[in-house]
């Protein structure tokens, strides 16, 4: 069973990975937490869905996808991307706030994006329009029951964060983005058009969200509501791993996507539940059996904890 | 007072937002008394928005409490709103899993007390961070207080939801029986016009006594407590905070203060929510209430009082005008020669995401354009009779601030 919990844990913390690289990405570029960040997800998901109703059938297929699915998924990293410069030029360029103004403007753009495409599409869920699979044979007698879809997702994760790392690491714009979030002053000083490294910040952090979107779709399915359900374990993530730091993103998504993932076994853990038990003077019955429902709570404590004893995550410098 | 004695003089003191306020207002009023006396708004119904809107004032007034006097960014007050509800309706229901059939007024204090120990709970480990911080983290622990009421099933009926509230004066001497042994009375205000007032019209009559009473002790609270040394020190935190800690001032005591304050005021909706609705379900704690009691602050001007109140309002405007639109399929212009139609149906079959697109846009409007909102606390910060008794040739300073700088 605990294997079943890693499998799907990786499956589902690369779709974290995605949505917590960019949102950090944003939060020490632009200085401010983007709450419309999960609906920026929502975005991508119906872009690509759209595209996918348009191009379904086309060509061959690559590990249970169509070749149509990859290009819906471009399709939805470019429009993700589009939508957030547009945001950012019409709505954020001009304003002359500080983060915590910012931050509330957020809400009201995510609230804009899950309103249209709830207009658009109706509250209900949707799917994709490809056949899902059954779990990969050669895996369920280790009780692993992923399907070659879930290696689709991690795999093209991979794929993405490897090139991101590339482009940090090796290209003058990574250089750049680093040199901003480090020190955007300096960064400013020394030369660097902060104006335009910001914008490519929107693309990259909206597009990789895009893609993260597209992902859940196809892992779970489509809601107006899928991003923001997610908005708060990226946060997690995000803090976790460290404000500002890409890597820590990384690890920080990893972590809470086990995490969320490998919550039934809390459930086996008798002690919480049989509290009453082991207390005097408290009824048998008293207590809370932490089930799959509150894999999300369990999110939010660590992220609450992690404030408290390290504010800078686990990357990010000690205080 | 002043208004009665001068009304001239009132008007020339207020500034052009207060004005248009004010004309709105007055135009709002005509309004629902014209839909009143034709009949055309039942009274019930008027008394029943004149609840809801007292209720998300009182929202208003306790998240102005917090990030309005102190910078607190809380996200979580459809979680306080929800204890509030829950706290009440769980000790008096009849349904009640727990206890059950206590008097409204334990409902209450039980309320209460749970609402302030909720906020020391959230509030010990987040006040001390940053602001942004704080706002993820009370997003966060809402939504840990929403799964637990929806989970809870032993506790809280789960999403049943729990049934069975009796009215807020049930068990007092002869305020529980009053609607009742009302007469029921016609009115006919116009001619051809007829209405009727029975019991569901005196118990809603009581239950706007009920908010109006919660309303007005808050908003006279709150008010001297804005102005009083001790807002004045929320005030520094909020606009410095360092400048505070700099001054031998305890910030995160002071923090602590406004937050329990708020919350509890949050709470009092929730528990007048409970007895009015007469049913409370975890939809009641959606984080979406939160972003309503969000736009009412911003849009009345953070940090000040009256500007809460009307931003209420205007919520309730917004919520119970987008019904009416439901019933709109098609709009048609009439130019003379030709009309044209314009097919609305797919706008207006769903009000739900209309709504939430009127939320959203109207947060990046006011944010873009006006972020202190319609009517800035400028005024509320000074005692009036310090205005009054400043020299008559004053051609700087307060008046002029009034009228054009809108900083606090």
């Amino acid at each position: 069973m605990v294997f079943d919990y890693l499998a799907s844990g990786l499956v589902f913390s690369s779709i974290i990975v995605l949505g917590s690289i960019g949102l950090s990405l944003i939060y020490s570029i632009a200085d401010f937490a983007n709450f419309a960040h999960g609906d920026t997800m929502t975005v991508g998901a119906y872009a690509a869905f759209v595209t996918f109703g348009a191009v379904g059938g086309l060509g061959g297929a690559v590990l249970g996808l169509p070749y149509g699915f990859f290009v819906a998924l471009l399709a939805g990293i470019a429009v993700a991307a589009v939508v957030a410069i547009v945001t950012e030029k019409v709505v954020y360029e001009g304003m002359n706030a500080g983060s915590i103004e910012l931050l509330i403007t957020s809400i009201g753009i995510a609230f804009i994006y899950r309103a249209i495409i709830q207009i658009g599409f109706g509250a209900d869920f949707t799917r994709y329009q490809i056949q899902s699979l059954r779990p990969i044979e050669a895996l369920l007698p280790y009780g692993v029951r992923v399907t070659v879809h879930d290696v689709a997702i991690v795999a093209s994760a991979a794929v993405l964060v490897g090139g991101l790392h590339v482009l940090l690491q090796y290209t003058d714009l990574g250089r750049k983005m680093r040199a901003m979030a480090d020190n955007p002053d300096l960064a400013r000083i020394s030369g660097i058009r902060t104006d335009r490294i910001k914008l490519w910040t929107w693309i990259l952090g909206a597009g990789l969200a895009g893609s993260g979107g597209v992902f859940l779709g196809l892992y779970n399915q489509l809601s107006p509501r899928m991003g923001f359900n997610l908005l708060l374990l990226i946060f997690a993530a995000v803090i976790l791993g460290g404000i500002g730091s890409v890597y820590g993103a990384m690890l920080g998504g990893f972590l809470i996507g086990m995490i969320n993932q490998l919550t039934p076994v809390l459930s086996d853990i008798r002690l919480l539940t049989d509290m009453g038990a082991l207390l005097p003077l408290v009824p048998d019955s008293f207590g809370i059996t932490i089930g799959i429902e509150y894999a999300n709570a369990i999110a939010f404590v660590i992220m609450v904890a992690v404030l408290l004893v390290r504010p800078n995550g686990i990357a990010g410098e000690a205080v | 007072m002043r208004v009665v004695s001068d009304p001239r003089g009132y008007w020339a003191d207020l500034t052009g937002a207060e004005r248009a306020v004010v004309a709105f207002i007055v135009g709002f009023a005509a309004l629902l008394v014209v839909g009143l006396l034709t009949g055309a708004l039942a009274p019930t119904y008027f008394l029943y928005l004149v609840g809801i809107a007292g209720m998300y004032s009182l929202l208003s007034f306790g998240l102005n409490s917090q990030w309005g006097f102190t910078g607190l960014i809380n996200f979580s007050v459809a979680a306080f709103f929800g204890i509030g509800a829950y706290g009440t309706a769980l000790m008096s229901a009849s349904s009640s899993p727990i206890a059950g059939g206590f008097v409204p007024v334990v409902g209450l204090l039980v309320a209460l007390v749970v609402a302030a120990l909720l906020a020391l709970a959230i509030g010990i480990p987040t006040l001390r961070l940053r602001a942004d911080y704080l706002a993820i983290a009370s997003l966060g622990l809402a939504e840990v207080v929403r799964l637990v009421v929806l989970n809870e099933r032993q506790w809280t009926n789960g999403s049943a939801g729990v049934r069975g509230i009796p009215q807020f004066f049930e068990g007092w001497p002869v305020l529980a029986t009053l609607p009742q042994t009302m007469p029921g009375l016609v009115v006919r205000p116009l001619p051809g016009t007829e209405i009727v007032l029975e019991t569901p019209f005196w118990s809603a009559l009581l239950n706007v006594v009920v908010v109006l009473g919660f309303v007005g002790g808050s908003y006279a609270i709150l008010r001297r407590a804005h102005r009083s040394p001790w807002g004045r020190v929320l005030r520094t935190i909020r606009s410095d905070e360092d400048l505070a800690r700099a001054l031998g001032k305890n910030t995160y005591g002071f923090k602590m203060q406004s937050f329990v304050l708020g919350s509890l005021i949050m709470a009092l909706a929730g528990v007048f929510y409970a007895h009015l609705n007469l049913f409370v379900s975890p939809g009641d704690l959606d984080p979406v209430t939160t972003f309503y009691v969000w736009v009412a602050v911003i849009l009345g001007g953070s940090g000040s009082n009256r500007g809460a109140l009307f931003g209420g309002f205007v919520i309730v405007a917004i919520r119970e005008g987008t019904r009416f639109l439901s019933g709109i399929s098609s709009f048609v212009v009439d130019l003379g020669v030709v009309a044209l139609e314009f097919d609305l149906s797919w706008l207006t079959s769903n009000v739900a995401p209309l709504r939430l697109l009127l939320i959203g846009a109207l947060i990046v409007l006011l944010m873009r354009y006006r972020p202190q909102g319609v009517l800035p606390p400028q005024r509320e910060l000074i005692w009036p009779s310090v205005v009054d008794r400043a020299p008559g040739t004053l051609d700087s300073g307060v008046r002029d601030v009034q009228a054009g700088e809108t900083d606090e």
